[in-house]
């Protein structure tokens, strides 16, 4: 198993203390595409910032390839989050005084690559991603769907083994939104990157192999969708 | 490297008139720094010169009036030191601590030399004096120990006695009367060559005497004094037994309470001789140079330490100015860094970012400031460093190079490198610090 978790829980403690997560069970494989769907506020994207070390949870295990992710000084954390994940946001979250190109590169600088090594990689990215012309633009220069291809590039440029997405298309339209997920899809399969979406809409589940529903902090059922027939919307389209 | 410096100049860029408003305040805590440490130096170098120019391990001794009665006599009683003071002096008493003992006999006298004449002082002197008061004669020679054995009629006159001597051509110079001439414009006599003068004879007294050296003029001081040989002199003027004072150089005496516990027993030795209380301060003066000059390198400590306190003061200003914008530019970026630490930034690579723009801030703005101070430390030179005050008679220079010296500079780069370092560390830190997931949702 890539990941595994076992009777995770987490509490916020800001004011009244927030049960959030209640004892989480959950294993991915690699290669899978799994989304997690949920209710506002049912812990989709607690869940999700557990997952990618960005948060860290109260009780419980973690493993990411065997390996307990637990009481991690913040270098380690950070290391970790460069090699082994890499991260797509609803908002994007590109550095805005930075060219596509240089939001590309970033990761690979902290990991020491070479400025010219890694000017060359981010450039294949963007290539592959269609943005080879856009490189040199600022985020504000660019469309939401082109800022999130750029958000992508940044995080499959380091070879992550899971990719996370937090509600990657809910600032796009559906037609955007659409070839997002596409581009999501070819890269699961051609490329066997392990990814797990976490989304509302039920056509962007349905582009998933595994739809994961959680429910008041507890994992629901869990549904087989490799045949993508889930979407109440029908199969060829993601309904806005 | 590059890269470091690549993302401070594009924080820096976004920041312009925030960040030099900033940095405004760190150049001119270490300009004020530079100038007051600059003019500090020049105000000390001015006051060395009129002490520093004399061997320190030197003592001059010269007659008082006694302030006590004692074996009979009454207090007010002028003292007169001679010969018989110079051997006791000399002798096996004090000969542990006393190498060579100079005496100087002198009288008023006029020097003409052709048409033009100068009123001074004539010092009858030895050889050895040229290295107590480390006498710079750029012309010719001092007086020599066949001057002294053949009692000849030579004299070693000051720069600017010469120069008017020579006459007027250069112009300000001009005239006999040289006492108002001010200091700065020495050697502004470009027509005059004052090495003609070395050889040829200049009357005395009605007598002639041949011109053998020309020292520097002694800028802290008017009054035309001029060497000879000390027997001719004494000769000359008939003196008998009595001389002026005398200064001898010693050694090992190298704290303050020996030179204390020298100057007590000496005292007492001569003073008894001349049969007046052995205490008696008044009745011979001792002006001891290695003591006097102990207080002013204390002084001079004291007054650097001040200077650099004040210095530091006003920098700190522009420290905590500096301070206070990385404050902001971190709670501005707080979202970034969330960025950065998402895809992998590690909290040094955060602190880092923080720290180098601080200290690039600070040494930046900081040499712009030490660059100023130097240049208003030498137009300061060029302004109240070429003037000079009339203090009792004397001519002071006010300023003397005031300046501060490379090790200045390298100390104020260091300063200016931990500033930086204090400026940016709780603001790096509190960068640092925040969780990137908190990170991520500030905006
Ligand atoms: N930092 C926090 N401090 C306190 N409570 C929090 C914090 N973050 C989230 N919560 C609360 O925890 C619960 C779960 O939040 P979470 O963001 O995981 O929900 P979600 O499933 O992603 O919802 P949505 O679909 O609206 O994005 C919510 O009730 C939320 O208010
Ligand atoms: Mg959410």
């Amino acid at each position: 198993m890539l990941i595994e978790l076992k009777d995770v829980n987490k509490t916020y403690n800001n004011g009244q203390p927030l049960h959030v997560l209640k004892g989480i069970n959950l294993s991915i494989d690699k290669g899978e595409f799994v989304s997690i769907m949920g209710a506002s506020g049912s812990g989709k994207s607690t869940l999700l910032n557990i997952l990618g070390i960005l948060d860290n949870y109260d009780t419980g295990e973690y493993y990411i390839d065997g390996r307990l992710i637990k009481g991690l000084t913040e270098k380690q954390a950070a290391d970790y989050r460069n090699r082994l994940i890499g991260f797509i946001f609803q908002s994007f979250n590109l550095i805005s005084f930075k060219t596509a190109v240089e939001n590309v590169e970033l990761p690979l600088f902290y990991q020491g690559v070479s400025r010219a090594r890694r000017h060359q990689m981010a450039m294949e990215y963007l290539d592959r991603l269609g943005l080879a012309d856009w490189a040199g633009h600022y985020p504000n220069e660019m469309s939401g769907g082109q800022k999130q291809r750029v958000a992508i590039a940044r995080a499959l440029i380091t070879g992550p083994k899971i990719l996370l997405a937090d509600e990657p298309t809910g600032a796009l339209d559906s037609k955007t939104s659409e070839e997002v997920m596409q581009l999501l899809s070819k890269l699961n399969r051609e490329d066997g990157v392990t990814i797990i979406v976490v989304t509302h809409e039920s056509g962007v589940a349905n582009c998933t192999d595994k739809i994961v529903h959680i429910k008041d902090g507890i994992i629901g059922r869990i549904e087989d969708n490799r045949a993508h027939n889930a979407s109440a919307f029908g199969t060829a389209t993601i309904m806005k | 490297m590059k890269d470091l410096f690549t993302e401070i100049w594009e924080s820096v860029r976004r920041n312009k008139l925030r960040t030099c408003l900033t940095g405004f305040a760190v150049s001119w805590g270490i300009f004020m720094l530079i100038v007051l440490l600059g003019a500090g130096n020049g105000l000390m170098n001015s006051f060395m010169r009129g002490s520093g120019e004399i061997a320190t391990n030197t003592m001059q001794v010269y007659p008082g009036r006694t302030s006590k009665p004692y074996d009979g006599l009454k207090e007010g009683r002028r003292i007169e030191l001679d010969d018989k003071d110079i051997e006791l002096t000399s002798g096996k008493l004090f000969s542990k601590y006393v190498d060579a003992v100079v005496a100087t006999v002198g009288a008023n006298a006029q020097v003409s030399y052709g048409s033009k004449y100068v009123s001074g002082y004539i010092e009858g002197n030895y050889p050895s004096r040229k290295n107590m008061e480390r006498m710079e004669v750029p012309y010719g020679r001092f007086i020599n120990n066949k001057d002294i054995q053949l009692r000849r009629k030579v004299v070693v006159l000051p720069l600017n006695m010469a120069e008017s001597l020579l006459g007027g051509e250069g112009g300000k110079a001009s005239g006999a009367q040289l006492g108002h001439k001010l200091l700065g414009v020495e050697g502004d006599n470009s027509k005059v060559n004052p090495a003609s003068l070395i050889g040829k004879y200049v009357k005395i007294g009605g007598l002639a005497w041949q011109v053998v050296g020309i020292t520097k003029s002694d800028r802290t001081r008017n009054d035309n004094l001029f060497y000879a040989p000390f027997t001719t002199v004494k000769t000359v003027y008939a003196k008998g037994k009595a001389v002026d004072d005398f200064s001898f150089t010693f050694h090992g005496l190298d704290t303050k309470e020996a030179n204390e516990e020298f100057e007590k027993e000496y005292r007492a030795a001569i003073n008894l001789r001349h049969r007046a209380a052995p205490d008696d301060e008044r009745a011979l003066w001792i002006w001891n140079r290695f003591t006097q000059n102990l207080q002013m390198t204390k002084g001079t400590r004291i007054l650097t330490i001040a200077l650099w306190v004040i210095g530091l003061f006003t920098l700190l200003g522009g420290i905590v100015g500096v301070s206070n914008i990385m404050l902001i530019t971190v709670k501005e970026r707080t979202h970034e860094f969330g960025i950065r630490k998402a895809i992998g930034a590690s909290p040094w690579n955060i602190t880092k970012l923080i720290l180098a723009e601080s200290v690039s801030i600070t040494a930046v703005f900081g040499y712009i400031g030490m660059f100023l101070g130097m240049l208003a430390c030498q137009l300061l030179d060029k302004t109240v460093g070429q003037s000079s005050v009339s203090l009792m008679d004397d001519q002071i220079a006010m300023l003397v190079n005031p300046s501060v010296g490379l090790d200045v500079a390298l100390e104020a780069t260091l300063v200016l490198i931990i500033a930086g370092t204090i400026a940016g560390f709780f603001p790096a830190r509190k960068a640092a610090m925040v969780r990137p997931i908190e990170a991520l949702r500030a905006e």
